[in-house]
């Protein structure tokens, strides 16, 4: 009973926290530029008369919200509008039907194009996470066993030094020396492969991940490593440890049963704190790479003023953050039975 | 009755700072990191003075100087502009630095400010900041910083706005928590306690405790402002009219050095950002080792085989029939405290247990009796080693077996019960589970069915109710969880139970619960219990024999009787004068003026010595012999020599 | 001469542990740390407090200090109600009474040095008109906690000192305000044996020489027995018990008395006494039982019990318990 209400909390939670990023969202995009339309069409030679036009297409002649006309806080308005013709409850609607805009480079949905690239993020980030745990979690499990031993500082130097690496650059580094190898340049799939059988397909976009993921995992398992390093050496200066092996447990038993679970719990914490830090890597390996994904739509929003791309990506990825957190959190709690009141 | 200490005994004066440097010289980690820092903040500095061409112009440069190799021109090559590339770099840490130490001031001071706030005035203020904070927490920063940046200007003082205002909020987090550990301390309860505003204790009590952590936080800070200023800068949004390393890479990805295979373009501004980064990370760690020293040594690391000790000196007595279940000859154990010197934790103690025995082992904190259960389980941490003595078991010398065969005497011949008010059970596991482990560590063939009942036997024998197996640690009281060690400790009938301090923490209710426990469990059972304590009243009440040990040597050992009513060790005869005696309350207390002696400063002679009243000049010189001065009575004194 | 500086009447405070939850509703469940406290003392006077965890006796501190506001009763230092007292009143309240911790490793600051701590009073009352004159007091406070030559205490810090020597410390950083009442919270039991001693005859000695009234809080029965005027018993938020020190341990008259004197051991291997062990542990402050607090694990208990809550009783003149079973001198 406790734990449902414990769920429950969390969810309105997340729930009341992507509200304020659809807002935030909303409000950056209208405060920052000032006005999109015109920013979107570049072009000297559009008269009064079709930006006109353009505006109100987009809905950019109504008011923002009640009580203000414009972004400028200063100029109140009327207050007395109908809330369901501002630009805001226009925005919001949108957004809950799933329409999140046209984009102003490609012409098509925004929603389209980010569903078909989330998946791709997903998978990279996912194959990176899972590899950079894996190893993290088994390096450092090694390092804090044979702690100050040579295998110790050998593990824990490496570390540092990939934690150091900025991500973008190690992404560069591996294609510049994989495209003089025989690696692909980029993107997921080779041009034309859509029509060969689907084993060929598969085997050639592992193909194309192999480097991505890799620089993925190199940046990710250094900090991971550290963390489950100095978490179980923690753990294993617990008397419980004492007790097991008075208890007449060999290492490997005291290891296996009683530390990991324990020095797992704050690498939990951490992979929960690092949903940004993933995107923030997302983001870069994928331009690097030209990887169709989300990250690579922010990317491509900034380069070509896509703005309803640029806003549509951010939310997105905004929102995959915070379930991905409140998955962390839920996960958490149903490992520490300690974790019940909040 | 007032002590005066003389100057020689008090420790040279030191203030927290120069404690701090001290420490920090040594961390091989930190130094490296700091200087490496330095290093670089120098070059940024003097950039005008090391560059060989200045990088903000074009003058003097031709279509031919794209991208050219490294050569005696250009040590480093030149860029898609055919700009020198040493140049370049050296200009380009001054961008990078800047952007990371003001963005980071930024983010440090408000985190620092909304931390310490949260924290120190709780309630609803807490609630929307740190709400506010989760909020932040969960936006992913770069994604945010892209937006913003795209949106506006890309200008330097942009960047480092956008970098400082939303970096603050693991900051923030961190500083929240410790500002509450330092907040329930006494002492800030004290100086509440003298009248003084939460001004004056934020200023005084709070900030200094929390500063080394800020300090810390604040180098983590400035590393991520780096990467985040060279990623942004990557993706094209980087202040166009300066020069940084991000914006070095930018140029060279989109502008095909890759292509023209021009490596010294991608290497040369990445070297710079790993330099100054790892420099960075280096410190922190080493900040951290020094601020929050962890030992890495635990319970599991690896013991180095020691030598079998000397074969044990026969102490002489006549061996009676039946033989004691437990005999310990002369046992000594060191401690490694620095790569050449170890303490006598223990020094030459014997003692034995005979079946259905109960056995006190009393002395003061630092007296090594701890150490002595621990050595008979062999249980000693890596730094610890037994060096002399032989422990015999019911005809096994315990110290020759090898570890396997120990691991088999452990729990099954000899347990050993914590003090319980500790983690000493796993806080993940239910308690049914950790006494069914043990139970199953020693009958790998019982069934799962045997063991469940065996569990519910146990758990009842101990007075707690069978239900609440499946109940984990946290959820029990003090005085349950000392019940569930006993449990545990039983679960594979034992021979000998160490109980270390059992009921330390626990009221004076309870505690007679858990004696009485161990008392009618001793009967039922025939165990023999060796009692571990400082509480003079509970050997007395319940032991058969007592051990009194002090600075890890034996002092008096004899049967309950003969120590409390005819103790012969100075040292048994000062702390039972110290030791309340509700028969007699009016009865004023005295103290044994001085303190305990430390493992790493022991005196040369007797160890008690310097606090006895009767010592002559032969106690300062030798460490006085353990003589049986009556039967089975034995003193460690000089005074009682018989010769 | 038996002035009284302190007089507590029907002293109470409750802490809220849940709250109803806006979305699910649920009672508000309060803890009632301490429920009606009553009693007096005289100045020079030395009153022990016992009890185990959970009586409330360190709630009883923090109310008495000021550092919780009683949530129902009164508090009445020399005459004036102190839970009446404005931020000004209360600050000067804080140089009558000054309070003493258990643990004398967390009672210190560690990034201060000895003058700093025992100057800090001073500097916060603004007490002593330059440095010089602070550090004259503060030695002078040394001094008398023990702690000779002061000079060189001064300039240490307390990681350098011994648990007993920075209970000393924090003793002079209490004496230093010249208070008239010091509220001791288990002073010793985190001391070793040998060392407890010297500390509880500071305070006798302080009590000589400066007539200072000393409330002395402990869970530890034996070490007040020669220290201590009177003692009073505390049991979930009460006082079951109050008299002198000499009656309470030869007569005591309430049935948790008369249990806690049987257990506490004593160093005596020929003397076999009957123990009382109560069942079971003290109740959470939460859920308190209904009519006589006790009565669920009172080996006398009967059926009134249950229904009344018993008030306080004389069996001589100064010695009041509260127990049904027990019937007035």
């Amino acid at each position: 009973m406790k734990r449902t209400r414990f769920f429950i909390k969390k969810l309105l939670w997340a729930i009341f926290t992507i509200a304020f990023v659809v807002v935030l969202n909303f409000f950056l995009f209208r405060v920052l530029p000032g006005d999109p339309a015109r920013q979107g069409i570049r072009d000297p030679r559009m008269t009064k008369k079709s930006i006109e036009a353009v505006r109100v297409r987009f809905g950019l002649d109504k008011p923002v919200i009640n009580c203000f006309s414009s972004v400028n806080p200063l100029k109140v308005g009327n207050c007395f509008i109908n809330p369901l013709d501002t630009q805001f409850f226009i925005y919001a609607r949108n957004l809950f039907k799933g329409d999140f805009g046209i984009s102003f480079h490609y012409n098509r949905p925004v929603r389209d194009i980010l569903m078909e690239r989330l998946w791709n993020t997903v998978l990279l980030i996912g194959a990176g996470q899972i590899l950079a745990i894996v190893l993290g979690v088994t390096v450092g499990v090694i390092a804090a066993w044979k702690a100050r031993t040579s295998v110790d500082y050998g593990a824990l130097s490496l570390s540092l030094l990939a934690w150091s690496l900025p991500t973008f650059w190690l992404g560069m580094i591996f294609l510049f020396w994989g495209s003089n190898n025989g690696f692909p340049i980029g993107g997921k799939a080779t041009p034309g492969m859509s029509s060969a059988p689907l084993n060929e397909q598969v085997a050639d976009v592992l193909q194309h991940m192999i480097l991505p993921t890799l620089t993925y995992t190199i940046i990710f398992m250094g900090e991971y490593m550290l963390i489950m390093r100095s978490s179980l050496l923690d753990v294993l200066s617990e008397d419980f440890i004492l007790t097991a092996k008075a208890k007449g447990l060999s290492t490997f038993q005291i290891l296996k049963d009683h530390a990991l679970k324990n020095a797992m719990l704050p690498l939990v914490t951490v992979i929960a704190l690092n949903l940004g830090f993933t995107m923030a890597g997302a983001i870069q390996i994928e331009t690097v790479f030209s990887w169709p994904g989300l990250g690579g739509a922010i990317y491509e929003g900034v380069v070509r003023r896509d703005f309803p791309m640029l806003q549509g990506a951010f939310l997105m990825i905004a929102v995959s953050v915070i379930i991905a957190n409140l998955m962390a959190e839920l996960g958490y709690s149903l490992l520490d039975p300690r974790v019940q009141s909040e | 009755m007032a002590i005066s200490v003389t100057l020689e005994t008090l420790p040279a004066k030191r203030t927290p700072f120069q404690n701090f440097w001290r420490t920090f010289r040594k961390n091989k980690m930190g130094v490296i990191g700091l200087v490496f820092l330095v290093l670089i903040i120098l070059v940024a500095i003097f950039a005008p003075w090391i560059a060989p061409y200045d990088p903000y112009s074009s003058v003097g440069i031709s279509a031919k100087d794209v991208y050219q190799p490294p050569s005696p021109e250009h040590p480093l090559g030149t860029d898609d502009a055919g700009k020198d590339e040493l140049s370049l770099f050296v200009y380009g840490s001054r961008v990078s630095l800047t952007v990371g130490f003001f963005a980071s001031f930024i983010a440090i001071a408000i985190g620092g400010s909304v931390g310490i706030s949260a924290g120190y005035f709780g309630g609803r203020t807490e609630t929307i900041l740190m709400r506010f904070n989760d909020i932040m927490l969960v936006i992913p920063d770069l994604a945010l910083m892209v937006v913003i940046i795209a949106l506006t200007k890309p200008s330097l003082w942009n960047i480092i706005l956008v970098i400082g205002l939303l970096g603050w909020t693991f900051t923030s987090r961190i500083v929240r928590s410790q500002t509450l550990a330092v907040k329930s301390k006494k002492y800030v309860l004290r100086a509440r306690a003298i009248g003084a505003g939460s001004w004056h204790i934020v200023n005084n009590h709070i900030l200094p405790l929390v500063l080394p952590l800020l300090v810390v936080n604040a180098v983590l800070v400035i590393s991520i402002s780096i990467l985040n200023e060279s990623a942004l800068s990557f993706l094209g949004l980087g202040d166009p009219t300066l020069i940084s390393w991000g914006q070095m890479l930018n140029y060279a990805f989109a502008r095909g050095a890759m292509s023209s295979g021009a490596w010294w373009a991608l290497v040369v501004p990445g070297f710079g950002i790993v330099w100054v980064v790892l420099a960075l990370t280096l410190l922190g760690q080493g900040l951290e080792q020094v601020f929050n020293p962890r030992l890495e040594t635990h319970h599991l690391t690896a013991r180095k085989k020691t030598s079998f000790p000397e074969p044990a000196v026969p102490s002489g007595r006549p061996q009676l029939s039946p033989p004691p279940l437990l005999t310990v000859r002369n046992l000594s154990i060191e401690y490694k405290i620095s790569e050449n010197s170890a303490a006598r934790a223990v020094d030459n103690v014997s003692l034995t247990l005979r079946k259905g025995e109960m056995l006190g082992l009393v002395g003061e904190s630092g007296c090594g009796k701890t150490t002595l259960m621990l050595g008979l389980l062999r249980l000693l941490p890596a730094a610890g080693s037994i060096v002399g003595g032989s422990i015999d078991f019911d005809g096994h010398d315990l110290i020759s077996l090898s570890d396997a065969e120990m691991m088999d005497v452990r729990w099954k011949g000899i347990s050993i019960i914590f003090q319980g008010a500790m983690n000493a059970l796993n806080p993940v596991r239910t308690v049914g589970d950790q006494v069914a482990e043990a139970i199953k560590q020693h009958d790998s063939n019982i069934s799962g069915d045997a063991m469940a009942s065996q569990v519910a036997e146990l758990l009842d024998l101990v007075g707690i109710a069978p239900e609440r197996k499946d109940d984990f640690p946290h959820q029990y009281s003090g005085g349950m969880r000392q019940r569930a060690m006993i449990a545990m400790a039983l679960a594979c009938d034992p021979q000998i139970v160490i109980a270390d301090e059992p009921t330390t923490a626990l009221d004076v209710m309870i505690q007679a619960q858990i004696l009485e426990l161990l008392s009618s469990l001793r009967e039922r059972l025939g165990l023999s219990i060796i009692l571990v304590t400082h509480d003079l009243g509970v050997v007395a009440e319940m032991c058969d024999s007592v051990l009194v040990m002090y600075g890890g040597v034996l002092a008096e050992y004899a049967s309950v009787d003969q120590v409390y009513n005819s103790p012969q060790h100075p040292y048994t005869r000062e702390l039972l004068k110290a030791f309340p005696n509700l028969a007699n309350p009016e009865k004023k207390l005295s103290s044994i003026p001085g303190y305990p002696p430390r493992l790493d400063n022991l005196p040369a002679g007797c160890r008690f010595a310097p606090r006895c009243t009767l010592a002559i000049e032969r106690c300062e010189l030798e460490l006085p012999e353990i003589k049986e001065i009556s039967e089975k009575h034995y003193v460690g004194c000089h005074l009682l020599d018989v010769s | 001469m038996t002035e009284t500086i302190l007089e507590v009447i029907s002293l109470k405070k409750t802490f809220t542990a849940d709250k109803p939850s806006l979305i699910f509703g649920g009672k508000e469940r309060l803890v009632h740390a301490i429920d009606g406290i009553d009693f007096t003392l005289a100045r020079g006077e030395v009153l022990a407090l016992v009890g185990e965890s959970g009586c409330g006796k360190s709630t009883l501190a923090l109310t008495l200090m000021g550092l919780e506001k009683p949530s129902g009763g009164r508090i009445l230092f020399d005459g004036k109600e102190v839970t009446t007292f404005n931020n000004a009143g209360l600050k000067e309240y804080r140089k009558r009474i000054q309070m003493i911790f258990q643990d004398p490793y967390e009672s210190l600051n560690p990034t201060q040095s000895i003058e700093e701590i025992v100057t800090e009073p001073l500097l916060v009352h603004g007490l002593g008109r330059n440095k010089e004159e602070r550090r004259r007091l503060a030695i002078r406070a040394l001094e008398d906690s023990g702690l000779k030559p002061a000079e060189v205490y001064l300039e240490r810090f307390p990681h350098q000192l011994s648990g007993g020597q920075r209970q000393r410390v924090v003793i002079a950083g209490a004496l230093v305000l010249e208070p008239r009442l010091l509220l001791a919270d288990e002073p010793v039991s985190m001391l070793d044996v040998s060392i407890r001693a010297e500390i509880i005859n500071l305070l006798a000695e302080l009590r000589q020489s400066r007539q200072i009234s000393v409330i002395f809080i402990t869970h530890d029965l034996g070490t007040v027995g020669y220290f201590a005027d009177r003692i009073a018993v505390m049991y979930l938020g009460r006082i079951v018990e109050i008299g002198p020190t000499h009656e309470i341990l030869e007569f005591p008259g309430h049935p948790y008395t008369k249990a806690l004197l049987s257990v506490i051991p004593v160093p005596n291997p020929r003397l076999r006494r009957k123990r009382i062990i109560l069942k079971g542990e003290t109740p959470n402050p939460i859920d308190i039982p209904s009519g006589c607090r006790f009565h669920p694990r009172c080996p006398v208990a009967v059926e009134a019990c249950r229904v009344t809550d018993p008030t306080f009783v004389n069996v001589s003149k100064n010695h009041l318990v509260a127990c049904l079973s027990v019937s007035p001198a």
